[in-house]
């Protein structure tokens, strides 16, 4: 009898299929992790005349992005992975990319609609208008944004294998990454922390965020900020697979 | 070897280890069509570590695993198209309803079902009350006949079965055993692995004690009560007059209790 292995296809559409049912069915917790970029947008109103609509774009997006990508995506794979919901698929013909990357990919579409939700709030509430081709290049460099935040919850899922402890990890990290961040890129916390947050994964994202929504005045500090949203997308990335474990 | 029986597992010199530690030494058995072959041994055998390394969880330190004629090391995707899977504690997502579980692992198994197609399975085996009940609200019984229609979806040529029966009622146990002999009479190789002696004697064509990662016999259950009934420590540990399959399991595996 001859071999059929399913083609990548097929199986691609049954587990992305899967995963946006998933999603779905979690769209309490998805509301809750959309909830905040939005609050944020909104409470911010009164910044968008001292400091722009980019800004507070930039805020409210990287806020969401660390959202999905540390409370979301990083606390799904912990507890698969710990249901043994992994080791179903895996003694399937299936790759273990496909598994992974369908996962990743309905991230990213959460992302994707995080980021257009914050367009329209900006657009509707704090009467925030940029160009066509600012909300374009904008929204990729959302995308962007999402990776690093995705391979870093790939990080944490990787290194750690109870799923209470990445449960409790990511809170933290998130709450740090909030408060630090937003504090420190006030310059609240010092000039030496100001530097250090521009520099963090917070920063960079938002800066590169901030000066893709307007596309004109992008610069060599924006070219930096995209090449180290890059980098540390690769490093927690590499580092998330090589120690990820699938059981 | 016939057609009829030929070997659709094929496990040769397999060896698993944790570290230092030798889970699996140098294993070797082969489960023909039409056969149902029992994994039997205490706890911490290297029962889990030799289905693990068949169902392609694991990398083996040595040996080969063969299914349906492809190494499960070499041609992954190709062993596995050819095997079914009931794991020993199934999870699936639990968001998703039974028949989008179901309709998953047609997609993954790339037998694409349709809804309609998907309440035949249901109807098969009697869920069909059930389509959009999550896994967890269901019985142990419910749960495992979900779990065989889903390692069975694909008609593999081999169907791996990790303790199917623990925790069943009698009146589930003997309908999984009817669902197990149906496999059988379909000209598939079934391999399973259980600590009840009964189920092996009701179900197995042949048996398997491994113990301390090694087998230490194999053989029909029959040719095994024959060949061991005279053994003092088999004797020692027989409590009825009359030995039995669990007599010669712990009369070779010894008395103390595993952790």
């Amino acid at each position: 009898m001859q071999t059929k292995i399913p083609q990548t296809a097929a199986v691609m559409s049954a587990l992305l299929r899967a995963d946006f049912t998933t999603l779905w069915r979690n769209r309490r917790s998805l509301r809750l992790v959309l909830l905040v970029p939005v609050v944020i947008v909104i409470s911010w109103k009164g910044m968008v005349k001292m400091m722009g609509g980019p800004y507070v774009i930039a805020g409210g997006i990287t806020i969401g992005l660390i959202s999905i990508g540390l409370l979301g995506y990083t606390n799904s794979i912990a507890r698969d992975r710990d249901k043994g919901v992994f080791q179903r698929l895996r003694v399937g013909p299936v790759a273990a990319w496909t598994i992974m990357c369908s996962r990743i990919m309905v991230q990213i579409a959460t992302i994707m609609a995080m980021t257009i939700a914050i367009f329209a709030v900006g657009n509707l509430v704090d009467k925030i208008v940029l160009s066509p081709l600012g909300y374009l290049t904008g929204f990729f460099a959302a995308v962007l944004g999402g990776a690093l935040y995705l391979s870093l919850g790939q990080l944490i899922v990787g290194l750690i294998k109870n799923p209470e402890t990445v449960n409790s990890t990511t809170r933290l990290v998130y709450f740090i990454f909030i408060m630090v961040g937003m504090l420190g890129n006030f310059g609240v916390l010092g000039d030496v922390v100001k530097e250090m947050v521009q520099w963090s994964p917070y920063g960079v994202v938002n800066r590169m965020i901030g000066t893709a929504l307007q596309p004109e005045t992008w610069n060599l500090q924006a070219t930096y900020a995209l090449l180290a949203t890059l980098g540390y997308t690769a490093i927690f990335g590499i580092l998330g697979i090589r120690f990820f474990k699938w059981n | 070897m016939s057609n009829q029986q030929r070997a659709i597992l094929e496990v040769d010199q397999l060896s698993v280890s944790y570290g230092s530690f030798q889970a699996v030494q140098r294993v070797s058995f082969t489960v023909e069509s039409g056969e149902i072959f029992g994994l039997l041994g205490p706890n911490g055998a290297g029962k889990t570590s030799t289905l693990s390394a068949i169902e392609g969880l694991l990398r083996p330190q040595g040996g080969q695993i063969n299914v349906a004629g492809f190494s499960i090391l070499d041609q992954p995707l190709y062993a596995k198209a050819n095997m079914g899977v009931q794991l020993q504690s199934t999870s699936f997502q639990a968001e998703l309803n039974v028949a989008e579980i179901i309709r998953l692992f047609s997609g993954i198994y790339g037998r694409e079902l349709s809804p309609a197609e998907v309440e035949e399975k249901l109807v098969e085996i009697n869920l069909q009350d059930s389509a959009t009940k999550r896994f967890g609200q269901l019985s142990g019984g419910q749960q495992q006949r979900v779990s065989l229609v889903i390692s069975t979806i694909h008609d593999p040529q081999l169907v791996l079965l990790d303790e199917p029966t623990t925790g069943l009622d009698p009146q589930s146990r003997r309908q999984l055993w009817d669902r197990i002999e149906a496999i059988k009479a379909k000209g598939h190789a079934v391999l399973l692995t259980t600590h009840s002696m009964e189920e092996a004697e009701a179900v197995c064509d042949r048996i398997a004690i491994i113990d301390h990662g090694r087998v230490i016999a194999i053989d029909t259950p029959e040719a095994l009560i024959a060949a061991h009934r005279n053994d003092p420590d088999v004797i020692a540990v027989c409590r009825k007059g009359k030995i039995t399959l669990e007599d010669v399991f712990i009369g070779l595996t010894g008395r103390a209790v595993r952790s």
